[in-house]
Formats: C-alpha cells, structure tokens, sequence
C-alpha cells in the first residue's frame, strides 16, 4: 500500500465546518418533508444525525447530495456555496454518499464498480481514447492497484471479478463503502451503513468508519443504532419533524427533555443499557 | 448469382456497422433510440446530396448537389448525422426518462418520414434520391455488375476500420462509465459524472455510425427513398443487436449475419408468390419480430454476450488471495 | 373565414377520434405503466375487423361491424397481454424490455396485416353522407355520429371511473399497485378488463378512424400514434381528463393549422405541440402525482 494509504490524498487542513446548512425546506404535494433544517457539520469528526423515523434524514442526505433540490435554504462546503448545485458537481467538490439501500452497479464487476469512483479519468474522454492510449493505459493500472487494494482492506479482493449484482446483502453493503472511499472523499454522507447488517459486520464497518476519520474524511452518517452513535461519534445531530432539534454530544442530548419527548423512550433505554 | 452473394456481404458490413452505433447508444448506455433509423437515413441523404451535383436539368429536387468526391462525401454525411444528433438530444435528452424518450423518439421517426415524403424540396420527396455516383466506378471502369464485389469490400474494410475504434471506446473507461450510466444513472451521477453530458457523446458516436452505415447504403444502390426506412426498420437494427448480444461488438457482426443476411436478405432468392406480392418481404419481417421475441425471452443475452472484464486485464501485478480479518476491533472512543 | 369553420368541425372530428384512442391508451398505461407501441397497429386491425365484416364477409351495417369488430379486439388484447406481454413485464423488472417486445409486437401485427389483406387502400361499405349544419360548422351525418359515439364514451367511461367498483379498483391501481393488491383488489381480473377496454377502444378509434378519412390502409393506425402521444403528453400523462383535453386541443389545432399551411403537414404540428409541451410544461396539462 503507497504511503498515504488508500485515499491516495493528503491530509489538508479543514476549516471548522466542513459541511454547513441553513434553513433547507422541501415538500411533497404539500407535505414538509424538511422544514427549517440547519447545522454545521465539524470538520474530520465523525457526526451522527438522528431522529425519529419520518423526521426526513434520507430527504436531507439526498438535497446535501444533490440527489434533489431544496424548495429554500443554502447549503455550504467549506466556503463554497453549493446550495441546488446537481449532484455530479457537489460530487466533484469531494462530497460522496451511500444509498440506505445499497445501489451496486449490477452488471459491472465489483472492480469495475470502484473504478467509476475516482475522479481523473483521462479515459472518459472520446479524444483521450483515440489519441492517448497509453496514458489511459496507465492510469487504468494505477487506478486498479488502488481498487485491488481497497477491496482487499474490505474483505471483497476473491470477488473483484464477480458481477455486482451477485454478492450478498451484506457485501453490497460493504461496496457501497468501498466504492465512496475509492472516490478519495473529503466529506461522506452515510445514510443508515448499518442497516439490516449482521452484529458482527456491524464492528466491522464501524472500524472502517473511524478508520476514515483518522485519515482526514468528515463523515455526517444517518443512523438508528444509538449503541453504534455512541461508540464511535463526537458529534450528534438530532432531526424531528424536518427541522433541527437539537445538537451536541449524546451524553448531553439523553438530558434534553424535548429529544427525549420525540424518540419517546428510545433513548432512555439505550442510556438505560449502559 | 456471384452479385447476389456480394450483396449479401454488403448488408452485412453496412448492418455491422449500423449495429455498433446502436449498441454504443442502447447496449453500452442504455438509450431507448426508437428513433435510429431516422439517423441512418438522415446519413444516407446528406451523403446523397454530397455526392449529387447541382439538381438542375436532373428531373429530382433537393438540396445542396456538392458533387463532393467519396470519402469525403460519406464523411460529412456522417457528421451532418451526428449535428442532427446534436440538436435532438438537446431537446429531448436531458429532460426525458427512459419510456418517455422512447415515446418522443418514435414520434420523431414517424414525423421525420412523414415530413421527407412529402417536402419535395428536400430530399426529392416520395421519390427519393436516385442515380447518385458509385465510388471510384469511372475510375476503375466498373459497370454497375463488377461495382457490387468492390464496394461490398470498401464496406468490409470500413466496417472493421470502425470496429477497431469502437473497441477501443467500449474497453476505455468512458465505456464502463456509459455502462454505470445504464445501470443506475442515480449512482453514477452521485460519483461525479456528468450524467447527460455522457448520454450525449454516446449518442453522437452512434449517431456518426448511423450516418456512415446510411451513406454506404446510398453509395451501393445508387438511390435511397422513404420506402427504405420505414419507423419499424428501427427494431430490425434493434433486432441485430438483441440477437447478436447487446454490449459486445463481435455480437453485433453475428447479429448483423443471422439477422440481416439470412433472416432478411436471403428470402429474397425465394421466388415472388403470384397474386401476393410482397408476401414473402412482409412475412420476414413479422418472423424478425418473432425471433426477438423468442430470443429476449430464451436468451435475453444474445448469441455473443457481453464480455466479463477481469480485473487481470488492467495489468495490475499478482497477488495472492487475503482473507478479510474479521477481528478487527472497534476502537474505544476517546 | 367559412374555410375557418370548416376546419373547427373537422378539428372535432379529428378531436373525437384523438379522444377515443387517447382513453384506450390512458387506461393501459396507468394500470401496466408502460406504453404500448402497437397501439396504432391495434387500431388498425380494428379498423380491418370492421372492414371485414362491413365490406368482404358479412356486409354488417358499418356501425353494427365497429361494434363487434371493437369488441373482438378488446378479447384480442386480452390475449396479447396473457400470452406475450404480461409474462415479458412479470420476469424484466426494468421496463425497457417490455417496450422492445410491444415494438416488436407492432412489427408483427404490421406486416401479419400487409400478409394477408395487402398493402392496397380499402374502403368501408357506408350510404353517401348527407350534410348538416350546426351554427357555423358544417358536418356529414357519418362526422356528427363519430362525434357522438366520442362523447358517449368518454361519459361513459368517465362514469365507470367515478361511480362503479370497477373503476374505483382501476384508479386504486392506477395509483399504487402494491397497495392496490394488499387492500384486497383483484389485480389480476382488473388488468384483464383494463386490457380488454383499452383493446376495444383501440377498436372504435381505427373503425372511425377509416370511417373520417375515407380509407383504411395496415399502417393508418400507426403513422397516426405519434398524435395520440402528443394529446397523451399534453394533457399529462396518467390523468384520462388531461388526455381528452389533449386530444381536443391536438385535434383542433391540427386542423386549423390545415387551413393556414400546406395540408399534408397538420399532423406534424401535434408533434410540434408534442416537443413545446416537453421544453415548456413537461407534466403537461394536468400532471398527475407521483408520475414525474
């Protein structure tokens, strides 16, 4: 593995707040999915955003994405506003998500699922291709001992020739993290990583998880696990009703009356439990 | 006899030529182009008035009559294809889901035919463009017999000419990213590519193919009118590159055999049925609509199917196989 | 300004026969959710069962031969989707597929047509049509009862839809199949009937199509379907009310455009319609939630 391991990108220095918005709405027919949702999010950290379900978690993941527009509110990465910007753009600023269920491109290779990642491709080029074969040649090769060696890291290197669409649940899973961490991300949205994965997958993507923060990636992750919210985040973001309710560390949120009052009980019994 | 079997051959090619694009545009993408024999067609009539002269004192109307010599009259057929191409993907590319593209396309198949039949001005209207020069035929004193063998050739060679380069496209990265397109444009969106700026170079390449594939038919019959692409054409091409294997380029030369050559071009030896004329065309064409059918559904893959492309052809250096560590400890939070 | 009114009654006319073939492709579409390429051709073989039993077999009265003609269609359609279409979306998930087999089923019913009834124009047996006048239009009594025949379907339609089970189950569907089949619906008898009334639609709109135009050839019904999309798309696609008020739009406009340009390019104004509606208002007229 090459020295700076396998996001091939230096550690820079973040501002504060990686990822910032403000006042985002967005209805359906009339329904506020989101309604006034507004946070930073830390640079480098690992933050958590929860909520009860319908509290529209996977609508924020998808405007934050780009997936979707926003009907009002402004969005920020870093210093650059990025609020409707479509998705391959805000991509292209280094932000990369995970779909809650995980979306594989079916009839590509598990290889070639992570060689759509990263984002020089000299070969996406028409002219590139008829005039610069071997420059594409060899960043091909580049790339694909990169992907060889992020699949290797997540346990799926025997199915690199395997058809996406043919792994099992929890492999799917664990290439869509594999394929956002090809894409060397500065900022990772994760909408619900451990969703309908078995406990002892769960660790395992929790220490990949934490593995990314210690290289540099700011991850903003979606999730009802509040035992795996409080293992391994610094920051918790709590989202009710489509707006934000209330944000700080776990430890301080169990003590507030109103998250307590949306989840009604189920943080009482996770705090219970330890 | 010898001419039939040349005839034959030039199908072949041109259609091997015609499938590529709509593979890059169906096979490789995932562009429902209803609309593909329109392009071939637009190819087929700009090569014409390229290579016409001046229409006056001809007896036909249309437009331009350069009188260019060939290739450069197929190659601009080629690109005039590829600015129609242009102009409808603006319109209808960006906006359009699957179904609904399909919808719009057909219709401009119907509309464009419509439209060519009956503006005289254009392209001669009902009666098509005729008499248009045979490459090279004065040059090498070829009478309009010994003209079939050598043009089925220059086609041949064109085809493979184009067959190395449309290799090279779909073993490049921008294939696999046209293929990510295909199967989920959501995802390949949310990993930075430009989603409809890459459904749009797709369609410019194929549209090219279609205008050359067009021009080399005009070119070897000398005259090319509406009776010749008919909307339903379309799922012919679409018939060639389902049977042969959507996504592989040596599919589209076996669909472009069985389909072309021996489904639609080989009956024509069978005599006309008295009384019933057409008969034996219009029964072909009703068993190419059978033939998909029965394939889609026994062998949706095709006859050739699409190559797997392993992870040893990037020339990446060996490893041995690494069982995941499945012991890896969550670390304590500090 | 006479030529004006003129084309105003052929634009009903037109609009009629639009409005029919509109509802049949409608219906189909919200329950299956993917459009039917051989449509035109299910309209042409219902104009030629007309035909058949109005001019070469039987010599039924022609509206006596639209109405069995139709239905025989409508059980035709049924049979298409048991036996071709309905297992070709059951095993593709990504409906693309079933759209490549509709084309292919077009091609099979085109050239099946031109197989045995030949590619020559024919003619429906009908009296003479005597003319009448309704303010300023002029219409011949053939005109007036292809304007009737619309509006009694569409009303009834619109009945079936609003005030009987059937059609209540139909827009349950139309809306959100899994639902549809958790409440208790039938699914599978609904789409049996859908297909029947959409084939029997299909029907009456190539029978009076041939009736309008004067002749029937296999290829009337599909070198018209582009027209019926654009009514579809401007009204929206999924609302039945968006696509009879598309159809009577379209109709209109092609005809009066008729008045003002060279004849032989009205139809193509409605593909005009079509790519403004498309850059301007895709939704179309009244969009339909849950359809973009």
């Amino acid at each position: 593995m090459s020295e700076t391991g396998v996001l091939e990108r230096e550690r820079r220095t973040a501002p504060a707040a990686a990822l910032r918005c403000e006042g985002i709405t967005k209805a359906f027919q009339g329904v506020h999915a989101v309604n006034g949702a507004a946070f930073d999010v830390p640079a480098e950290q690992i933050t958590a955003l929860i909520g009860p379900n319908g509290a529209g978690k996977t609508t924020l993941v998808n405007i934050l994405s780009g997936a979707m527009t926003s009907d009002s509110g402004r969005e920020f990465i870093g210093e650059t506003e990025v609020t409707n910007w479509p998705s391959y753009k805000i991509a292209r600023l280094g932000l990369f998500r995970t779909f809650q269920l995980s979306r594989e491109l079916g009839r590509l290779t598990v290889l070639e699922n992570l060689l759509v990642a990263p984002a020089e491709q000299a070969g996406d080029s028409l002219v590139n291709v008829l005039f610069r074969p071997a420059l594409i040649r060899r960043q091909e090769r580049a790339h694909a001992e990169r992907a060889l060696d992020v699949l290797d890291v997540y346990g799926l290197y025997r199915h690199r020739d395997t058809l996406a669409r043919e792994l099992s649940g929890g492999q799917k899973k664990l290439l869509e993290i594999a394929r956002a961490v090809m894409a060397s991300p500065t900022i990772l949205l994760l909408d619900e990583p451990m969703a309908g994965v078995n406990p002892a997958l769960i660790d395992l993507i929790g220490g990949y998880i934490v593995d990314l923060k210690e290289r540099g990636v700011t991850v903003l992750m979606v999730e009802h696990n509040l035992n795996v919210v409080e293992q391994i985040c610094d920051y918790v973001i709590v989202l009710a009703e489509g707006r934000t309710l209330a944000t700080g560390r776990l430890s301080e949120l169990r003590e507030n009356t109103e998250v307590v009052k949306a989840y009604l009980g189920e943080v009482i019994d996770a705090g219970a439990a330890h | 006899m010898v001419y039939y079997v040349f005839t034959l051959v030039f199908f072949c090619f041109d259609y091997f030529i015609l499938a590529m694009g709509l593979n890059i545009q169906y096979g490789e993408t995932g562009i429902l182009n209803f609309a593909y024999i329109g392009f071939v067609a637009i190819g087929a009539y700009f090569t014409g008035v390229f290579s016409l002269h001046n229409p006056a004192g001809t007896g036909q109307h249309y437009i331009l009559g350069l009188g260019l010599p060939f290739p450069l009259n197929l190659l601009l057929g080629g690109l005039a294809t590829m600015v129609f191409a242009l102009i409808v993907a603006l319109i209808t590319l960006r906006r359009l889901r699957t179904d609904y593209l399909a919808i719009v396309l057909i219709s401009l198949s119907l509309v464009l035919y419509d439209f060519c039949n009956n503006f005289v001005s254009l392209f001669n209207g009902a009666d098509g463009l005729y008499n248009v020069p045979e490459p090279f035929a004065k040059a090498l004193g070829l009478d309009v017999n010994s003209f079939i063998p050598f043009f089925a050739c220059v086609t041949a060679v064109i085809s493979l000419l184009m067959w190395f380069v449309m290799s090279r496209v779909t073993r490049a990265p921008i294939g696999r990213t046209f293929r990510a397109i295909r199967d989920d444009e959501v995802v390949a969106a949310a990993l930075g590519k430009n989603v409809f700026g890459m459904r749009l170079k797709s369609m410019l390449i194929g549209s090219f193919y279609a205008g050359i594939g067009g021009g080399l038919l005009i070119q070897f019959g000398g005259s090319f009118n509406p009776t010749a692409w008919l909307p339903g054409e379309t799922f012919v091409v679409f018939a060639v590159v389902i049977v042969g294997g959507a996504g592989n380029n040596i599919g589209m030369f076996v669909g472009a055999l069985l389909v072309e050559t021996l489904l639609i071009h080989l009956p024509a030896f069978l005599p006309e049925i008295p009384g019933h004329p057409g008969l034996i065309e219009y029964f072909d064409n009703a068993v190419v609509g059978v033939v998909l059918m029965v394939m889609l559904w026994v062998r949706p893959q095709g006859v050739v199917p699409a190559r797997l492309r392993r992870a040893a052809s990037f020339g990446v250096s060996p490893r041995s196989d690494v069982e995941p560590d499945l012991n890896l400890a969550v670390p304590a939070h500090e | 300004m006479q030529l004006f009114w003129l084309s105003v009654g052929f634009g009903f006319v037109t609009a009629s026969v639009l409005a029919i073939a509109a509802v049949g492709l409608s219906l189909q579409f919200g329950i299956t959710n993917y459009v039917n390429f051989a449509y035109g051709d299910f309209m042409a073989l219902g104009g030629f069962f007309a035909y058949v039993l109005n001019n070469q077999v039987f010599h039924l009265n022609i509206w006596i031969a639209l109405v069995v003609g139709s239905l025989g269609i409508g059980v035709f359609a049924v049979l298409v989707n048991r036996l071709i279409l309905g297992p070709f979306a059951r095993r593709f998930s990504t409906s693309h597929y079933v759209l490549i087999v509709t084309f292919g089923l077009s091609l099979i019913m085109l050239n099946a047509a031109y197989s045995i009834w030949g590619a020559q124009v024919r003619f429906y047996n009908m009296p003479i049509p005597t003319a009448f006048t309704v303010g300023p239009l002029r219409f011949t009594k053939n005109q007036l009862i292809v304007i009737a025949i619309a509006i009694t379907l569409m009303l009834a339609v619109h009945t079936m839809l609003r005030a009987t089970r059937l059609g209540k189950s139909m827009r349950a569907m139309a809306d959100n199949t899994t639902l549809a089949m958790t409440s208790g619906i039938d699914t599978k008898r609904i789409t049996t009937i859908t297909w029947f009334l959409s084939g029997t639609l299909a029907g009456v709109a190539g029978t009076v199509l041939g009736i309008s135009e004067g002749n029937l050839t296999p290829a009337s019904g599909e070198l018209f379907l582009f027209v019926i999309f654009a009514a579809v798309i401007l009204g929206g696609i999924g609302s039945i009310y968006g696509a009879i008020g598309g159809a009577i739009l379209i109709g209109l406009a092609t005809e009066i455009s008729a008045a003002f340009i060279n004849p032989a390019y009205k139809l193509d104004i409605a593909f005009v319609i079509l790519i403004l509606t498309l850059l301007v208002r895709p939704s179309g007229l009244i969009a339909r939630p849950g359809t973009t």
